[in-house]
């Protein structure tokens, strides 16, 4: 198990190491910095801004000061926003998108598995066909083709829900509900397909033969094994939920991570997209490695050495 | 793993899931506002000496409070819906004389103005931030409204002569970057400077009870300063500046008491008085934490009606109403939000959800709807839209290109068609309504002519002219417009445009850079004189931005601020506004209308051609509340 | 060894060839792509997608002959926001093209008839002004030669008549349904040339991997597995606004690589990933069969095998995957158009549309054409890629041969 860890905690570091030297020197081979190069401004405060992003040292020296700064989870000024550090902006969106991320993953999963469950076991009903139908809009139509239009319907056309902002409940609901549709399909998908698998097996046709109902033996003993692919599916829907809150926070106005870097996309705000890709990539490293390590605890069968 | 941890697996599972809903609960909900309005996009400060927007003006507002105070008089609209606006005595100061030859303000602090930290504000706290906003290190882009103070211009260029008396910030700063506290500042008379005012050498006074002797023989030391490019044998200093206490007008007579004195008769002076740059900050806090970390929630120290509580970036500033101001009584509203929504649909459609009770701005294509409701109020506003053009770029640093772009601009298509809220479309840049002033206008719209200049430029079809981009700050109206703009040069002219947008605050900065080719502006009368508009565009003017520079201009508008006689003032500036029209470094488009949704439960708001709206004015109807 | 070809021919050798080479020409072999064809045939959603790309896929080859209202012109004030209707229109499309080549013959005989260098050089000025400020450019966006060509070719066709404003207009009174094709070439277009790149960078480098194996395929392999722990889609919105920066963007445009060129190779940059692994993977279950032996003995060159023998048989799942993935990039497309790093007006893409749409939609008015209209074109074209790459994965199957 520690092994396990100590592998997964090293890759990261390596792969947050290279972006982290990609992105630098990128940056730093960009013209355009925080302050004006040629215009008339006052030399001290020239000097100042020099100062403060660090620009008046050698490359090598900004490279490794920047680098220690940033394992200390502390990147630096903004570029674009003068008042704030890129941490601040961080730690503001961070708790919105965390949120917003949250709620959309436990309706994917609740909707999805249920849609799922249900489907296998009333195989080839109506409500087979018609989840499997749902599952399969929510997979194929783009995710903010799908907020825009529940934004059209659900907002405008019958006001049931606000159309931004946040402070509210009333105000995650419908995000979330947009955010996590996709995956509920596909989790809906996922769960059918590995309870089918689990439920002709030969230890659940015991179960029936022992008598006992049909809930008691999906709820008991299927639903372990059905649930091993949708374990493993959490990894990339978590790195879709981060992609796909980038939109649906521009939709909905929600001050979110992903509208932070949007904008800091949009403005070129380097040290802000910088820290953020960062912490995306080791928000997936954890999630991943957690995804692994429930996997094995729940299927007996697979050893943790192999997935690291 | 252990058979038990295994089986109990998936309940922990389910108990981290509904551990982190609720966390995720806890984070969405906000205890909500009693008046929450759009304040239009992410704010770029609060610091009312680096501000120069009028969003950053309605939060600094409410935080801050200068001498005088800009209120709209409580009487009935004229027939434009509109109030009399006029700087009041409702501010720091209780009173306030003006000398004969109306160059000389005296002011007196009123006993019970405080700090929101419990100090008394004083005449010093006047005295030390108009020095901090004229000091060129802070880089205020208002600065020029004290230039009318004598010898506050010639403080804040730094402009120096032999002979002057002067004062030297050496290099032991507590902190390297901040301004303040200062360093060591001796004082001296100046000998000598080199021509790139690196190195001087200063005749440096001794000091008698604490106060700078001039009559005393000096000993003569050389100076360096740190930013020099060549490395000089001189003391290292940060600047060397005229001396602050003998050159600038600004004296402070005792706690309560300010006297200014102007360089020239300057009627509008109350209203730059009562405009937000020239709001006090606390010292001792600036000092403490330092720029920007001063203007943080916990830090911030403000003498207005309300108190920053947080920012949320891209989200809302809240206020809270702030006990010890000293007319707290009339302050009914506790809890303001400043909401940062960019967008006119979602901010008009919160408005109808009852998330706003104000908005600023609304969409364009409906409003000949919305034109209908009693909540829909609009009125004339000294405002003019323009476009800045960047004179130093290869192309448009062609007169005949420039005015050929304004040419081929169909306004009356524009005010008419697009933002459809009876604007009127412009051909000179002050706006009309100003007393005795006749505008200069620039070229009207004529496609065929405009096409011809620009074969006369060497520029047919649009060849060899750069790529332009239309720079403008994100909302829809201004992309509605710059699209159709796109189109008209295209159709007219033939000159392909790109667009971009970007958020408030940074597009503030990158024409600040004039980092830009075209770049769409609004610009607010500060006071009722056509030389709020016409002074901002002298050589090197912080909010020209344009690169453009014109020595007759210049001189123009320097004569007009020593010119006694009104018409003859007028007439300098009329000639101005000729030229800044015949070389057409901006263009402009339409004058504005000011346009507001304001609840039907809220009082005391009403129409002014500022469009000023004191949140601590403002009350809720008692039936409603 | 003994030469056989003294020996007479036995007249019972020769018969008993005769009969197995009949046998063998009524045993008609199947090739793979004929028995794919057949499954695919039956599934029908599959059918009916392909249907649906193929027209689609024409449709937006042949945008420029199609009678449609100008993408880009603008008809404000009254002709903004036009719900759907049926009201024709026209646009005086004959009379501005017979002005134009008129305007350009007058221009061609003068300067034929120009006797100085400086004249000439005018008459040139002017021509290229004309050219270019022609109803051509103004009508639509900057089209090429070709599209010029096809342009007067649907004037000579179609006239004056365009097809009416079944989508509605806009908010600057543009037609939605010109828009809607105008903006399918262009995701279309990125959607299938990035996916080639990911396709040509996936294949090549799983292939090699793959082939080459040992310390080389680990290494290769463990790059993979790095660049699939980043997510991508961030660092290439980074690398996207560097790009931006304007003075790299002004040198990227002097060799003649505009946004839309670094979009293919950017967006292919994500894809090629999983071409590579599963390339890989084929390629190393392959690599041990008795054929590539036999290559190697007769004296094959690496490369040889590697381009004439491994990568055609790796071609059925390679297809797979490449209807896999376009659907993936066109929605990633979409995905950066809609939030303003994508394509830049004047251009139109879907993604585009989509959040102009959106933004028109106010609560007194619900302009819902511009949305839903786009939507639904993205939606309804994923959705049958979707379709069609799972019926092709069905039938390219080898498992389920002959069935």
């Amino acid at each position: 198990m520690l092994r396990f860890f100590l592998k997964r905690l090293g890759w990261m570091i390596l792969t947050v190491w290279i972006v982290y030297t990609v992105s630098f020197f990128l940056m730093r081979a960009v013209p355009g910095g925080p302050f004006a190069s040629e215009k008339k401004i006052d030399d001290a405060i020239k000097r100042n801004i020099e100062a403060r992003y660090k620009m008046d040292r050698p490359l090598y020296e900004q490279y490794f000061s920047h680098l220690w700064s940033t394992v200390q989870f502390d990147f630096g000024p903004s570029f674009r926003l003068e008042d704030y550090t890129v941490n601040e902006v961080i730690a503001q969106g961070f708790p919105v998108s965390a949120s917003l991320g949250i709620f959309a993953m436990v309706f994917a999963l609740t909707l999805g598995m249920t849609a799922g469950v249900v489907s296998a076991v009333r195989r080839n009903s109506p409500y087979d066909v018609s989840f499997m139908m749902l599952a399969t809009i929510g997979i194929a139509v783009p995710n903010f083709v799908l907020a825009s239009v529940a934004v059209v319907i659900f907002v405008f056309m019958w006001p049931l829900f606000p159309a931004a902002g946040w402070g509210q409940l009333n105000q995650i609901i419908l995000p979330a509900l947009c955010l996590g549709a996709p995956f509920a399909g596909y989790i809906a998908r996922l769960t059918r397909t590995g309870m089918l698998e689990v439920l002709t097996s030969d230890y659940i046709r015991t179960a029936y033969a022992k008598g006992l109902s049909t809930r008691q033996v999906v709820m008991r003993h299927a639903m372990r094994g059905g649930m091993l692919p949708v374990v493993s599916y959490l990894g990339p829907a978590t790195a879709g939920i981060l992609t796909g809150s980038l939109v649906l926070e521009r939709i909905f106005a929600l001050p979110g991570m992903g509208s932070h870097f949007i904008e800091a996309a949009l403005t070129r705000d380097y040290t802000l997209c910088m820290g953020m890709v960062l912490i995306y990539t080791v928000l997936l490293f954890v999630m991943n490695t957690l995804v692994d390590l429930s996997y094995s605890i729940i299927d007996p069968r697979v050893d943790l050495e192999d997935q690291a | 793993m252990p058979h038990g941890f295994r089986k109990v697996f998936p309940y922990i599972a389910l108990l981290v899931l509904v551990a982190a809903m609720v966390w995720a609960v806890s984070f969405g909900t906000l205890p909500r506002a009693d008046f929450a309005f759009n304040n239009g996009d992410e704010i770029k400060t609060v610091d009312p000496a680096k501000a120069t927007g009028s969003p950053e003006g309605r939060v600094i507002n409410g935080l801050f409070e200068g001498l005088l105070r800009q209120t709209p008089l409580d009487q009935e609209s004229d027939e434009n819906g509109q109030v009399p606006l006029q700087p009041e005595t409702n501010g720091v100061a209780e009173r306030y004389t003006v000398s004969d030859d109306g160059l000389v303000y005296t002011f007196h602090i009123r006993e019970a103005a405080v700090w929101s930290n419990g100090d008394k504000v004083t005449a010093d706290d006047f005295a030390w931030s108009w020095r901090r906003m004229l000091h060129p290190e802070t880089g205020s882009q208002y600065a020029y409204q004290l230039h009318y103070v004598s010898g506050a211009m010639q403080y804040n260029l730094g402009t120096l002569q032999v002979g002057d008396q002067v004062e030297v910030e050496l290099d032991d700063r507590r902190d390297p970057q901040q301004l303040f506290p200062r360093g060591t500042v001796l004082k001296g008379l100046l000998v000598s400077r080199d021509e790139d005012n690196e190195n001087f050498t200063i005749d440096i006074k001794p000091l008698r009870d604490g106060k700078v002797d001039w009559q005393a023989a000096g000993s003569e030391q050389s100076f360096t300063k740190l930013t020099a490019k060549q490395p000089g044998s001189g003391t290292k200093c940060h600047h060397v500046l005229a001396d602050f206490g003998s050159t600038v007008g600004i004296t402070v007579e005792d706690a309560a008491t300010l006297v200014v004195r102007l360089e020239n008769r300057t009627p509008y002076f109350p209203d730059l008085v009562a405009f937000y740059p020239l709001y006090p900050v606390n010292r001792r806090c600036v000092e403490e934490h330092g720029t920007p970390n001063w203007t943080k929630p916990g830090n911030i120290v403000g003498n207005g009606p309300f108190v920053l509580q947080f920012r949320r970036i891209r989200d809302r500033v809240r206020m809270v109403k702030n006990p010890k101001y000293w007319n707290a009584d009339i302050v009914q509203l506790d809890v303001v939000d400043a909401m940062a929504v960019k967008s006119q649909t979602t901010s008009l459609n919160m408005y109808m959800n009852g998330q706003l009770d104000w908005t600023t701005t609304v969409p364009n294509p409906i409003i000949p709807e919305l034109r209908k409701r009693d909540d829909f109020i609009t009125a004339p506003m000294l405002t003019t839209y323009f476009y800045r053009i960047n004179v130093e770029l290869p192309g448009l640093d062609k007169v005949l290109v420039r005015r050929a772009l304004n040419m081929a601009v169909d306004k009356q298509e524009i005010v008419e068609k697009v933002t459809k809220a009876g604007q009127l479309p412009a051909r000179s840049y002050v706006p009309p309504g100003l007393p005795g002033f006749e505008s200069a206008l620039c070229g009207e719209f004529n496609p065929e002519k405009a096409r011809k200049l620009l074969v006369e430029a060497g520029h047919a079809g649009g060849r060899g002219l750069p790529k332009i981009e239309i720079l403008y700050n994100t909302s829809e109206s201004h992309r509605d417009i710059a699209q159709v703009i796109q189109q008209h040069w295209k159709k007219h002219l033939g000159i392909d445009v790109v667009l971009r947008n970007l958020e408030w605050a940074t597009y503030l900065d990158t024409i600040h850079k004039t980092d830009y080719a075209v770049a769409r502006a609004g610009w607010i009368g500060d006071y009722a004189d056509a030389n709020t508009f016409l002074d901002m565009f002298i050589t090197d003017g912080t909010n020209n931005q344009t690169n453009w520079s014109n020595k007759k201009y210049d001189g123009l508008i320097e004569a007009a601020k020593s010119e006694t006689d009104v018409a003859a003032r007028l007439s300098l500036l009329h000639q101005a506004e000729r030229i800044l029209m015949d070389e057409q470094p901006i263009i402009p488009i339409y004058f504005y209308r000011s346009i507001n949704m304001v609840h039907p439960r809220i009082e005391g708001f009403s129409a002014n051609i500022q469009d000023v709206h004191p949140l601590h004015l403002l009350r809720i109807r008692p039936a409603e509340r | 060894m003994t030469d056989q070809s003294t020996r007479p021919h036995d007249p019972r050798d020769l018969e008993h060839y005769a009969t197995l080479l009949e046998n063998a020409h009524r045993e008609k072999g199947i090739s793979l792509w004929k028995d794919a064809w057949r499954r695919l045939r039956r599934n029908k959603a599959s059918m009916v997608s392909l249907v649906f790309l193929v027209l689609l896929s024409l449709s937006a080859l042949l945008t420029p002959l199609l009678p449609l209202q100008s993408p880009v012109e603008q008809h404000l004030g009254d002709g903004t926001f036009q719900p759907p209707g049926m009201t024709a229109a026209h646009l005086p499309l004959l009379e501005l093209r017979q002005e134009y080549d008129e305007t350009i013959a007058e221009l061609d005989a003068r300067l034929d008839a120009a006797e100085t260098a400086q004249q000439r050089s005018e008459l040139e000025d002017e021509l290229e002004s004309i050219v270019l400020n022609s109803p051509f450019e103004r009508y639509w966006n900057k089209p090429g030669p070709i599209t010029r060509l096809m342009i007067r070719f649907r004037i000579s066709l179609f006239g004056n008549w365009s097809v009416p404003s079944i989508c509605g207009t806009d908010n600057l009174g543009r037609d939605v349904f010109s828009r809607l094709f105008w903006g399918a070439r262009v995701s279309l277009v990125v959607g299938i040339v990035a996916t080639l790149v990911s396709l040509l960078i996936g294949v090549s480098y799983g292939a090699t991997a793959g082939y080459l194996g040992g310390r080389v395929d680990r290494i290769m392999m463990r790059i993979v597995d790095i660049f699939y722990s980043v997510p991508f889609i961030f660092v290439v919105i980074f690398l996207i606004t560097i790009l931006d920066e304007p003075s790299i963007k002004a040198s990227l445009e002097q060799f003649g690589i505009d946004r839309i060129t670094i979009f293919y190779f950017l967006i292919g940059a994500i894809y090629w990933l999983t071409m590579a692994r599963v390339v890989r993977g084929q390629i190393i279950s392959l690599k041990n069969e008795q054929f590539i032996e036999a290559a190697r003995t007769i004296g094959a060159s690496r490369a040889r095998i590697i381009f004439r023998h491994l990568i055609p048989n790796v071609m059925g799942i390679v297809i797979v995957y490449l209807t896999l993935t376009i659907p993936a990039v066109m929605r990633f497309e979409a995905f950066l158009s809609f939030l303003g790093i994508g394509v830049a007006p004047p251009d139109v893409s879907w993604g585009l549309l989509v959040n102009e749409g959106l933004q028109d939609i106010t609560p007194i008015k619900i302009y819902w054409w511009s949305v839903t209209f786009s939507g639904l074109a993205l939606a309804m074209t994923l959705f049958a890629l979707s379709f069609l790459g799972d019926g092709l994965r069905d039938a390219l199957d080898p498992r389920m041969k002959n069935r």
